[in-house]
């Protein structure tokens, strides 16, 4: 993996650099990579430095170092798995490290394909590399198992023979970064990516059958895959590895992860003593904590002058009050990476104190975004367009408007009451409805005249022109078919298909209630008035 | 861990990992009887070496049964009896299921056995003249091709051409070349168009896992060391008694059982054992009956439970919604009904787990990567959003286990989940 980082070179040269002559021709390709490059790279650390390394994982890195077993002993495959950000591939290549053995690494989120999968690693194994003189081409073309492995025979072979000649030398130094012993050990990492590739389970039993089929004992492989071993179980019988198994972190390792490289211990101890069981209870995965934290720890420290001190039992009283109000709005926001900037926008930090001073069992009262006063009522046409029935839009939508004169006065019987039940479920599992562009287009006119004439209304003491009015409102219509497309375009209106007896196209409406509701107050629409609720 | 490492302590545990993972020092000892598969594949293809004849067999059991070793005890045993008269091709159904890889890979295999060149750029209708002609050539020569063909029922998708022009091949009288056939689908045979099935010898091998006494048996050969000088004596004897030791006891004999009853094959044996071994104490050198325990714990693991364990507790209570709903006898909900119901419950409980919609949404996210529920096949029906149908992938039972195991779980939800 290291030699792969340094071999990338621009190929794109500026006007300015091609005028000047290319006199450093890249410095590395004089290097030719030789077997060694197999390794880490690194010195090799102690089992020790690995195991503080890593908290949390004492018992899985003492596991995986069993199975690797002592030196040149041959091994089974192993699988490692375990959901994100549980430290399986840096675990893995940490323990080789510290064993100082030869492995080729290749994962299967940037080799996306089985071509580019076979020969990431024929070229690792061919000590090749990818430079301007050979064309950036990789050393052999491969994109079949059957070339495959035969490839990775011959190659594994040239690999094993170097490194038996070269391990005759007895070297005292153990902790130089060279190869030790005579096998050579293939890493996959993110194997479940391949269930979504072109015949992925074809190849996934192709890899889970590999040692087999190779036979070989000096080679060891060990898969990563984010998802547990049942999932690759198919119709075609399973040769399964050995699984090791990476559980999600408990508060107590978090807590030790988040304080180390910390630069004051005992104010972020007494920060995490505050934060962290709330925020594992909606989340235990590291990054999405880790993000969050660190926005929350600026704000725990905005009270203090000097953040080098250690706070006694006051200070964690008082900051603990300063910061309690903003963990409630805070859990509700915990996916959303702001996009405000931290540092010297008053303003952003304003909005953002006037959104945390609302409960936060409220929505925010004002969209977040801009919309044109026409989108605003597009939007609110297709929504209820979506919600109510075509049937009842005359009596919508005449001018008394309303369901409230269509109450029903007697009590509901309890059979009915059932098939109301049954017919909210039906619609909350069907979806929005979908509908014609002309009813939308005629829903949007009469909610226009009505906001329009509630605006009209306030505006009366000014000098209006009647014509000038006129003109406002045939500019609003022009611009509908553009901002139809301009919604669908942004997900709020999705086309769904056509009906095959009037062949024009019909709209879903995919905003959310809450979505519409904004809309409907900041134009001051009464919304409610127009929704029908069975 | 600064103690003491015995260097006889490595050395055993290289060489018994190398048994394990070596599969013709495994079966052995299974094939030393003069019943056993290894004698009826070596007799039949050992006649139809000597009397010049053609032949087909198929090799069936399921997957560790030790098909493969035992073929390759048997083709090594045949190379070294008749060293000139037999040439070996290997296919492998993952690899060469397509017609030109296939031909391409027999007619590799063939120049290189006879030293001939190989043009990559051979035509499959090139390759299939070649290959008739070399059958024809080497049964002239009294010359027997085996063939072996792993993954059998992957070369039985599609037109079955291979196995078409092999068996033709072999019905001419000038050739001289046996077929084995090895498939973990027991009814591999039937999966044979007609005109190539008339062309094969319906003759099945079948690979049944071992009786006890062949397992106690296979445990003394893996396990105990043998007397040589490259061990210290009183180590070995230690050792061995250790062993002994171990396999007498009942405890033992009940990991045993357990571990049969779930998978019966060498192959699950041989990974309990080695699983064992490489938790063997470095310090003492020698085995004990804690490592066999631990190694069955770690074999039987339970995915879906370990993934419940992993839920956060604001998953777990859209689990336990889902289920409710379930139980509520609705077939279909989508993310709008959990969400409801997830309302109603913080309103008739008054829980402090109330969050908002993105929040939820993305908690949906985690439990669908975890594979704990997934979205329904939708037919027709172009859904997005949050209006998909979805389901749970675990039962009731599990989640109510997990639930239980979990480190904080709330005792309320313990509650909703049983009303």
């Amino acid at each position: 993996m290291p030699r792969e980082e340094s071999s990338k070179a621009t190929r794109r040269s500026t006007r300015s650099s091609s005028s000047v002559t290319v006199e450093n021709a890249e410095p590395n390709e004089s290097h030719q990579p030789t077997v060694d490059d197999l390794t880490f790279g690194d010195e090799s650390i102690t089992v020790d430095a690995v195991l503080s390394n890593f908290p949390g994982r004492r018992s899985q890195i003492l596991d995986l170092i069993r199975l690797m077993g002592p030196l040149d002993c041959p091994t089974l495959p192993v699988m490692i798995y375990g959901s994100a950000s549980t430290g399986k591939t840096s675990v893995v290549l940490q323990v080789l490290r510290h064993l100082s053995r030869p492995f080729v690494y290749s994962s299967c989120r940037t080799c996306y394909s089985p071509r580019i999968l076979f020969e990431s690693i024929l070229n690792q194994l061919l000590l090749h590399r990818k430079c301007s003189s050979n064309g950036y081409s990789s050393a052999k073309r491969c994109d079949k198992p059957s070339d495959f492995v035969n490839l990775l025979r011959e190659a594994l072979g040239n690999v094993i023979e170097s490194l038996e000649s070269g391990s005759g030398t007895s070297r005292p130094d153990k902790s130089d970064g060279k190869p030790m012993g005579k096998m050579v050990y293939l890493i996959f990492d993110n194997v479940d990516l391949i269930r979504d590739w072109d015949k992925g389970s074809m190849i996934l039993q192709f890899l889970f059958s590999l040692y087999n089929v190779l036979k070989m004992p000096q080679l060891g492989i060990i898969l990563i895959s984010g998802l547990p071993p049942d999932v690759y179980y198919s119709n075609m019988g399973y040769t399964d590895p050995l699984p090791l198994y990476f559980p999600e972190y408990s508060e107590e390792d978090l807590r030790q992860i988040f304080l180390r490289n910390q630069a004051n211990r005992k104010l972020y101890a007494a920060f995490l003593d505050v934060v962290l069981k709330p925020f594992c209870r909606v989340t235990r995965r590291l990054e999405e904590l880790s993000t969050t934290f660190s926005s929350l720890f600026r704000k725990y420290c905005e009270p203090l002058d000097d953040l080098g001190i250690s706070p006694n039992e006051d200070m964690k009283r008082r900051l603990y009050s300063h910061l309690k109000p903003l963990i409630a709005p805070c859990l509700n926001e915990i996916f959303r990476v702001s996009s405000h900037p931290h540092d010297g926008d008053t303003r952003g930090e304003r909005r953002q104190k006037a959104s945390y001073s609302s409960e936060n069992r409220e929505e925010l009262e004002t969209l977040d975004f801009h919309m044109s006063v026409s989108a605003k009522f597009l939007l609110i046409a297709a929504f209820l367009a979506s919600r109510n029935p075509a049937t009842l839009d005359a009596s919508m939508f005449d001018s008394t408007g309303g369901m409230d004169n269509r109450k029903r006065k007697r009590k509901a019987s309890e059979k009915s009451m059932e098939k109301k039940e049954m017919a909210e479920q039906e619609a909350v599992m069907k979806g929005p409805g979908s509908f014609p562009l002309e009813r939308l287009l005629a829903i949007f006119q009469c909610i226009a005249s009505v906001g329009d004439s509630s605006f009209g209304e306030e505006e009366e003491e000014e000098d209006e022109d009647p014509t000038g009015y006129d003109k406002e409102n045939n500019n609003l219509m022009s611009d509908i078919l553009l901002q139809v497309s301009s919604l669908c375009d942004a997900n709020f209106l999705i086309k769904s298909g056509s009906c095959p007896l009037e062949g024009s196209i019909r709209y879903r409406s995919m905003v959310s209630e809450d979505l519409a509701l904004k809309a409907a107050r900041s134009l001051s629409f009464p919304l409610a008035k127009y929704l029908y609720r069975r | 861990m600064g103690k003491e490492i015995i260097p006889a302590a490595e050395k055993s545990l290289n060489l018994i990992r190398g048994r394990l993972c070596d599969p013709s020092y495994v079966f052995r000892p299974l094939s030393a009887s003069s019943d056993s598969n290894y004698s009826k594949l070596k007799f039949i293809v050992s006649t139809s070496i000597t009397e010049g004849c053609n032949n087909s067999i198929l090799l069936l059991g399921p997957r560790g049964s030790g098909k493969a070793a035992v073929l390759d005890l048997v083709v090594g045993d045949l190379l070294e009896e008749f060293p000139d008269s037999v040439s070996l091709i290997r296919l492998n159904g993952l690899l060469h299921s397509d017609d030109n890889c296939a031909f391409k890979e027999i007619a590799r295999q063939l120049c290189m056995e006879h030293h001939l060149l190989f043009s990559k750029m051979a035509s499959l209708d090139e390759n299939s003249q070649f290959i008739v002609a070399m059958l024809r050539e080497c049964g002239l020569a009294h010359k027997t091709i085996i063939f072996v063909l792993d993954e059998f029922d992957m070369f039985a998708q599609g037109k079955q051409r291979l196995l078409y022009s092999l068996l033709d091949a072999m019905q001419s009288v000038t050739s001289q070349a046996v077929v084995i056939g090895l498939s973990s689908r027991l009814d591999a045979d039937q999966l044979l168009e007609k005109r190539v099935r008339s062309r094969f010898s319906h003759r099945k091998i079948l690979f049944l896992p071992p009786s006890r006494e062949e397992f106690d048996g296979l445990l003394e050969h893996l396990l105990s060391l043998p007397a040589d000088s490259s061990f210290p004596n009183g180590y070995v004897s230690r050792f061995n008694e250790k062993i002994k030791n171990i396999t007498s006891d009942t405890r033992f004999k009940d990991i045993l059982r357990t571990l049969f009853n779930a998978n019966s094959t060498v192959n699950s044996l041989l990974k309990f054992i080695f699983r064992a071994v490489s938790l063997m104490n470095l310090e003492s050198g020698l085995l004990s009956l804690e490592n066999f325990k631990a190694a069955l714990s770690s074999m039987q693991r339970q995915p879906k439970l370990e993934a419940v364990r992993d839920c956060s507790i604001l998953e777990l209570y859209l689990l336990v919604c889902m289920r409710r709903l379930e139980v509520k006898e609705q077939s279909a909900y989508n993310i709008i009904s959990v969400m409801k119901e997830y309302k109603t419950i913080h309103d008739s409980f008054q829980t402090s787990d109330y969050y908002a919609q993105n929040v939820c949404l993305r908690a949906f996210e985690h439990l669908r990567e975890r594979q704990v529920i997934c979205y329904t096949e939708n037919r027709g029906q172009s859904q997005t959003g949050e209006y998909r149908p979805m389901k749970l992938l675990i039962s009731a039972s599990e989640l109510h286990q997990g639930m239980r195991s979990h480190a904080c779980c709330p005792a309320i939800l313990l509650k909703l989940l049983d009303h």
